[in-house]
């Protein structure tokens, strides 16, 4: 990866999540808007702390929190009280 | 300056800071222009938000495969091809 070895590649195919089909969507909508740019998303994608530990559509989730927080769109504050809400909610309780 | 198909080059050392599009296993390394791809705004601009402008010629360079890696034991016709921006490039034998 990146020159560097990168261990075995998995060639199987898998099904794609229904959060992963959001985050494309979100994706797109964001660039749609004008709030993110693929050149910017990239950039962010390689800012990550925890690139290699992260799956493809995880790495564009982090990426596009990190970009909405820099650009002021969202806090990290309203990010994490949303998702505990809809923690709650899934949880039943 | 801009470069014509054949022309040798070597991808700068740089350790430019930031988003940068030129894969670090070709820094410092020769190669040659195998052909002008286009004009693109600079995408390690683009990357924060700003214009890319002047728009910047891309290249696709040719690599041996046996200059990339130290223990690269294919065979010696093994090439490989990446798109490399111009001000990532510099004449071999330094900057005319």
């Amino acid at each position: 990866m990146g020159g560097t070895p990168g261990g075995p590649i998995d060639t199987g195919q898998h099904e794609v999540e229904d959060w992963e089909l959001l985050a494309d969507a979100i994706n797109s909508v964001l660039g749609a808007k004008g709030l993110q740019t693929t050149d910017e998303l990239r950039r962010a994608i390689e800012s990550l702390d925890h690139y290699r530990d992260l799956s493809y559509y995880e790495r564009w989730t982090a990426a596009t929190e990190s970009l909405l927080v820099e650009k002021g769109v969202l806090t990290s504050g309203e990010i994490d009280e949303k998702a505990a809400e809809l923690e709650r909610r899934w949880s039943g309780s | 300056m801009s470069y014509r198909p054949g022309d040798r080059v070597r991808v700068l050392p740089s350790e430019k800071p930031g988003h940068v599009r030129t894969p670090g296993y070709l820094k410092g390394k020769n190669g040659w222009v195998d052909s002008l791809i286009g004009t693109f705004p600079n995408p390690e601009d683009l990357a924060y938000g700003l214009s890319g402008l002047p728009e910047r010629h891309l290249y696709k360079v040719g690599f041996r495969q046996a200059d990339l890696w130290d223990d690269y034991d294919g065979p010696a016709g093994d090439y490989l091809y990446a798109e490399v921006y111009e001000h990532w490039l510099e004449p071999q034998g330094g900057a005319s």
